[in-house]
């Protein structure tokens, strides 16, 4: 195809004499440009006159974009951020706070951060070395750096983007001048980030000017619909089966989705996400306790599109404004009684504890839209081309006097059935991958719902030879109820693919049994396998089981490979940051 | 003859009876041992099994079946301390399902105990000075004595025989101890020498009780081994009439198997009681029957050998001539429940346990209760042939009473629902074909009304219920005997002696609930009309026709009735 050529507006020449020039070269053809651009080269260079190029080769200004990320989000930004800023001019480089040191951003230059804060203001795992560097009292000076910091959060937690603020503030500490303001982001953080990052680009600008010309040689085809988050694909359920046993006290439910026809494709490690539906009874229950009349539109929009559950200071502060309401005003004032009052709490709590009413647009507007949920895949391309598997806990449990259930969760075990669909996506997870080379020995850490990337891993193996031993360690509450996927693993382990497995269940005995009980009783092989180079991945639990398996892996390395206790925490960052201590916690 | 039976083969590579079961335990992806290895475990008193009611799911939840162990303990004679009884309440909680079950051998087993959990279960068991060794497997299984050594000195007597035949005949070999409790590898891990039973031990499991006429508690007459006490007249026990022969299994269908009542061997002195045993024993080893396993029980050698050619074998082994039997007269195989005194007068109470089974059910609290009361007797426990439980010894009776009526244990049962036993069957049972102790509370409901309707409200008739042929709860020692064939489906037997002397007859096959009710009610209305006075439901439907008396035990199948 040739475009017909045309010069920029910000061509330096005069708006007539770019026209001029447009119709003469406007319709020329391949031959005549050529010979045109030849004829004046030539000419130039037998005046001996260097010509000046479109845009300036010289000391392009360089600019680090350092992500710290847990899911990949934070990630996946900084990357759009480098092609944003290579079309501005920067010579930009992407650094995973993983591998950066302070140090090493003292002649940066120019600085832009995106930061997730994950669980309770928590820095993302692989970030702590990095941002405990950062915050400690001997940390280098930062004079001269420019910068600006894009947090990630979800307002659900109260540090909401704890790590974001605290770079932030460290930064200008340090003596690095803040180019733009602190963004805070919620899960629907998207267009918010988009245009932040415009606008910082910009002015992290050192001269501020615009003069790089763009020109978009040969506009690129439109691409086809891929299916994403703005646009999940709806997968049909082929089985849906609850793996643990009618006694059992949980209910986890293995889901296979058929991805025929999307074009969907994901690696093991990676997560799909699934756009659930509120429960209606919820929806009611909120829509009548907040006074709204409901029609189906309104219905419709809180069981599909809005989070009618968690509850935010945000929406109080909404719900405070539109109603005037004393006690909401008095609660969204106050906030430490804010802070006490939200853990815990759903939006069904606070309008029942605050009676009031509000119109549907104002419900409407203090809600949050309703999130994604993310499920690690359980199953491998290589096993199941077609196919995507997830495992999925029934959340349910009391709080606040109320029964409560998860939305996603719920959802799928009790609301859809075999035949029914579910709008899914994929969910890159870069940093929870299987290892390039196959004959990597990998120690898998996965109790409960925590074990579903390693079948993924298990059938990939399989599936592609295997080669690499492989050690997985599982627990749940009982033995005869609750152990997922049990005849997978069996028939792994009979075949050579899985090449041991540990367990621990936590009700069998008098004394709860845990997998860094299974963990530290096998110290002794677990040190001579990481010794080997095995890679540990822990997936589950980031409340208590990620810590108590951090906690093991900590004892291991003292007691098994006689390591003190500083050097033992310093081998597990360096294993951290090395890519050989993963973790895919939620 | 053909080859060896299977299990001949597994337990001479067992080293002892050790075979995989130590590497078995180790495997933690699976709840189960290697097939062979639950042959052997046996031996060591412990059944694999699994939740039969959950096998249909299980597939599909990618699960493999719902295996447990069920371990039996061996406690001779069943007598056991307070203390010792709380233990087995914790272990039960600790390491298995919450409940314990009464056998109809006088001793408990566990059931739901996780592969992962055996070995601290043993440990329980071992702490508490108690053990499983040889509860189950091709061995001399736990010895039964008359119930309750305070009564008399020949009571005392048996319960010591017990003790000292169980002890005799116990295997040589240290592979419990070391597999259970982690001692380590005696003579360099050779097998020990089995002086009594050699490397493949006996042909099939070998029973022994020891009566004290006129109780019959114990069944004599269903055993491979009987002792049965003559007392002077001081009471003191002068010698044992020893019985040989008895034992309950069949297969359905096969009509070469049958279940025998034990014939008079002779008689003994109480210095020689112990060496006979272990004669009989090895008779049985010598002459049992290795190829055909249904085929290998003492019962089938005496049939092949003739009660002479046996009687030859265990005079080579015990070196001289046996005394010939005295006889006994028994009055009844029940146990004796609610307060009575024993010698010196002793204060024993009979606690009634349907189906065996302790657990809190209900307003009727014995798990909860029978802990309560160990915390403060001073006697002891005696597990019943009936799976009932003697609380032996009671020093205040009045403050027993209030507990038993706090923990609610003294209901009321009819007097059928106290004599009827049940085995345990489904879930666990892996040989069940039908319900056990799941069906029997209701069909006594079902019973006791139409006795009440006849007018037998509180006629004692022994009622027995198993899941399968192979005879657990001796249904075939039973006034009425149901045996398991299918689900929900079971043949009738009726007609067998109260004193436990006579096997009953095969009335009705393949019979349901109701029809179960259908056949027994005119019967009842007719043993109302008819019976003589004292005379037994067993012996009047005879008398009166309805199934001829089975007068040995390779008679069982024959003179049916044409109805049946």
């Amino acid at each position: 195809m040739t475009a017909l050529a045309r010069l920029p507006e910000n061509a330096p020449f005069a708006p007539e004499a770019i026209a001029h020039l447009n119709q003469v070269i406007g319709g020329a053809s391949a031959v005549q440009r050529t010979w045109l651009a030849g004829f004046l080269a030539g000419l130039d260079a037998a005046q001996g006159v260097v010509a000046a190029p479109a845009a300036p080769p010289a000391a392009k200004q360089k600019l680090t974009i350092l992500y710290a990320t847990e899911s990949g989000n934070s990630e996946a930004l900084a990357l759009a951020a480098k092609r944003d800023a290579g079309k501005l001019g920067f010579a930009a480089r992407v650094l995973d706070a993983a591998d950066a040191t302070v140090a090493g951003l003292a002649d940066a230059g120019t600085l832009l951060v995106v930061a997730s804060t994950w669980g309770e203001g928590e820095a993302p795992q692989r970030a702590i070395p990095f941002v405990r560097g950062l915050l400690a009292d001997d940390a280098p000076r930062l004079d001269g750096l420019r910068f600006a910091v894009l947090a990630l959060g979800d307002r659900a937690y109260v540090q909401f983007c704890e790590t974001g603020r605290q770079i932030d503030e460290r930064l200008a500490a340090l003596g690095a001048v803040r180019a733009a303001p602190l963004l805070e982001c919620d899960l629907d953080y998207e267009a918010p980030a988009a245009a932040w990052m415009a606008k910082s680009l910009a002015a992290l600008r050192e001269d501020g000017a615009d003069r790089v010309i763009h020109v978009a040689f040969g506009q690129a085809a439109p691409e086809p619909l891929a299916f994403g988050k703005a646009n999940p694909f709806a997968a049909e359920i082929m089985e849906l089966v609850n793996l643990n046993s009618s006694r059992s006290g949980k209910q986890t439910v293995h889901v296979e989705l058929s991805l025929e026809g999307s074009g969907l494709t994901y690696q093991p490690g990676d997560a799909i996400g699934v756009l659930p539906q509120n429960d209606p009874a919820v929806v009611e229950a909120v829509m009548a306790a907040a006074g709204v009349a409901g029609d189906d539109a309104l219905m419709a929009a809180l069981t599909a599109r809005h989070d009618v559950t968690t509850l935010t200071g945000h929406l109080v502060r909404t719900l405070a404004e539109a109603t005037g309401d004393g006690g909401l005003v008095a609660l969204a004032g106050d906030k430490d009684a804010l802070a006490a009052y939200l853990p815990g709490r759903q939006v069904i709590d606070l309008l029942r504890d605050h009676p009031v009413r509000v119109e549907a647009d104002q419900l409407l507007a203090a809600l949050r839209p309703l999130a994604p949920r993310l499920y690690s895949v359980a199953s491998s391309q290589k096993a199941v081309p077609d196919e995507a598997h997830l495992l999925v806990s029934a959340v349910r449990y009391a709080a606040h006097g109320r029964d409560r259930a998860g939305v996603a969760s719920t959802w799928v075990a009790d609301r859809r059935r075999v035949g029914d669909s579910v709008p899914v996506y994929v969910k890159a997870n870069p940093h929870f991958r299987l290892p390039v080379d196959a004959s990597v020995p990998v120690i898998m850490v996965g109790p409960g719902t925590g074990v579903a990337p390693f079948r993924a891993f298990m059938q990939d193996r399989d599936a592609g030879g295997v080669s690499g031993r492989s050690w997985l360690f599982f627990g749940d509450r009982h033995y005869t109820h609750d152990f997922l996927y049990q005849l997978d693993w069996q028939d792994w382990l009979k075949r050579g693919v899985l090449s041991r497995m540990d367990v621990a269940f936590s009700r069998d005995q008098p004394q709860k049994r845990y997998v860094q009980h299974a963990m530290l009783e096998r110290a002794g092989e677990l040190y001579a396998w990481l010794r080997e180079g095995a890679r540990v991945y822990v997936c589950g639990d980031a409340g208590q089981m990620a810590k108590d398996v951090d906690a093991a892996l900590r004892r291991v390395l003292e007691t098994a490979g006689g390591l003190g206790a500083e050097a033992a925490a310093a081998e597990l960052d360096t294993m951290r940051r090395d890519g050989r201590y993963l973790q895919d916690v939620y | 003859m053909g080859a060896l039976s299977k299990n001949e083969v597994i337990k001479a590579a067992s080293r002892g009876l050790r075979g995989g079961i130590a590497a078995g335990l180790g495997i933690v992806h699976t709840g189960s041992l290697a097939e062979d290895d639950t042959q052997l475990t046996k031996f060591h008193g412990i059944y694999q099994q699994d939740d039969r009611d959950l096998r249909a799911e299980r597939g599909r939840k990618k699960l493999e079946p719902a295996f447990s162990f069920m371990a039996r303990l061996r406690i001779p004679g069943g007598a056991v301390t307070p203390a010792q009884w709380l233990a087995l309440h914790d272990v039960a909680h600790e390491r298995a399902n919450g409940t314990i079950r009464l056998t109809t051998r006088e001793t408990v087993q566990f059931h739901g105990i996780l592969k992962g959990n055996l070995r601290p279960f043993m440990q329980a068991v071992n702490a508490a000075l108690l053990d499983t060794l040889a509860a189950c497997g091709d061995v001399n299984r736990n010895v039964m004595a008359t119930v309750d050594p305070a009564h008399s000195p020949a009571h005392a007597a048996a319960l010591q025989l017990a003790r000292d035949v169980s002890t005799a005949l116990l295997p040589r070999s240290r592979a419990w101890h070391e597999i259970w409790l982690g001692d380590t590898l005696v003579e360099g891990g050779e097998a020990e020498e089995e002086p009594l039973y050699g490397a493949t031990y006996l042909p099939r499991k070998f029973k022994v009780a020891i009566a004290v006429p006129p109780q019959n508690d114990v069944d004599v007459f269903a055993h491979d081994l009987g002792f049965i006490a003559h007392v002077d007249d001081a009471g003191a026990v002068v010698g044992w009439d020893v019985t040989v022969g008895g034992g309950m299994g069949m297969t359905h269908g096969e009509t070469d198997t049958f279940p025998r009542t034990a014939d008079y061997l002779g008689f003994c002195t109480p210095d020689e009681a112990v060496a006979v045993a272990a004669a009989v024993m090895m008779a049985q080893r010598d002459h049992g029957d290795r190829h055909v396993r249904k085929h290998a029980r003492l019962k089938y050698t005496i049939e092949t050998m003739g009660l002479e050619g046996f009687r030859a074998a265990v005079v080579d082994h015990l070196g001289h001539a046996l005394a010939p039997a005295r006889g006994a007269v028994f009055s009844g195989t029940g146990d004796r429940l609610g307060w009575y005194a024993g010698a010196g007068g002793v204060q024993n109470f009979g606690l009634f346990v349907q189906n065996g089974r302790i657990h809190d059910d209900g307003a009727r609290r014995l798990m909860s209760g029978l802990r309560a009361i160990a915390n403060v007797h001073a006697g002891t426990f005696i597990l019943t042939p009936n799976q009932n439980l003697v609380i032996a010894g009671v020093e205040d009776r009045a403050s027993l009473e209030g507990m038993l009526r706090e923990y609610g244990m003294v209901a009321g049962a009819s007097a059928l629902r106290q004599a009827a036993m049940a085995c345990v069957a489904l879930p666990t049972c892996g040989l069940a074909l039908a319900e056990g102790e799941r069906y029997l509370p209701s069909l006594v409901s079902d019973l006791d009304g139409l006795m009440a309707e006849a007018g037998l409200a509180d006629a004692p008739i022994v009622l027995r219920v198993t899941g399968c042929p192979n005879g657990c709860a001796r249904p075939y020692l039973a006034e009425i005997g149901l045996v398991g064939r299918g689900p929900g489906r079971y043949h009738l037997y009726l007609g067998a002696a109260a004193d436990g002397t006579r096997l009953n007859k095969l009335y009705r096959g393949d019979v349901d609930h109701v029809g179960i009710l259908a056949a027994l009610r005119p019967l009842l209305h007719g043993y109302a009309a008819g019976r003589r006075a004292g005379e037994r439901f067993g012996d009047w439907v005879i008398r009166a026709g309805h199934v001829a008396a089975t007068m040995a035990g390779n008679r069982f199948h024959d003179e049916l009735a044409e109805a049946v």
